[in-house]
């Protein structure tokens, strides 16, 4: 089955239903709990998670460790009893990325990233020690 | 705004399901506990400001080095 996304940006996409995922409680500080990923570009890595309420509202999302190998993520146990996953090696994790005029300037949410497994995602709080807000992609 | 006062050990509850209590005051530092459903997620605010932040100028960025691929017909 497929869903149909809206979008400003790419205009109609029909999304498989697995691609379609339920933020119970929304990205942080944004609307919506319903959002489609739509691969941007052939090499996969990049991918845009898309509003499927909102035909205006996109994030670009990568997954940290082509960038970041050492990359870590860790969660209080409150935290990882809210979204259901104790290790984020069970499900995939993204993040969120800031795309600029310059792509040097490119950075990356290390402190908050995106989970998501069995079709359910959450954006949750890092606690590693070394995970910016804003962490440059190609430096 | 509401305001009370409230010292070491007492709690103020908001709703019928979220309980917050003073813990601990020690100079210019409270230490609070905060007993809420799973479900609901508990923010300190400075990193919740930060992550929106971040979510709003990833949202409205430019736009990415290669050009969108068609609609992937079957993602």
């Amino acid at each position: 089955m497929t869903q149909t996304l809206k979008s400003t940006r790419f205009g109609d996409v029909e999304l498989a239903d697995e691609a379609v995922v339920e933020f119970p409680n929304g990205l942080i500080g944004l609307q919506g709990t319903r959002y489609g990923l739509i691969p941007h570009g052939e090499d996969g890595t990049f991918v845009w998670l898309h509003s499927m309420e909102d035909p205006d509202l996109a994030l670009p999302l990568t997954k940290p460790w082509s960038f970041f190998p050492t990359y870590e993520v860790e969660l209080s146990d409150s935290e990882a009893e809210r979204i259901g996953v104790s290790d984020p090696g069970d499900a995939e994790v993204f993040v969120t990325v800031r795309a600029t005029e310059e792509a040097k300037n490119f950075s990356a949410n290390l402190r908050a990233p995106i989970i998501i497994s069995s079709g359910r995602g959450f954006q949750v709080i890092n606690e590693a020690d070394d995970a910016p807000v804003r962490a440059l992609l190609f430096a | 705004m509401l305001m009370m006062t409230r010292r070491a050990g007492q709690k103020i509850i908001l709703g019928d399901d979220i309980t917050i209590e003073v813990v601990e005051v020690a100079g210019n530092t409270v230490r609070l506990g905060v007993d809420a459903p799973r479900a609901i997620p508990v923010y300190r605010e400075e990193i919740w400001t930060a992550v929106r932040a971040e979510n709003e100028a990833a949202a409205s960025g430019t736009e990415l080095p290669a050009a969108p691929a068609a609609p992937p017909d079957q993602a």
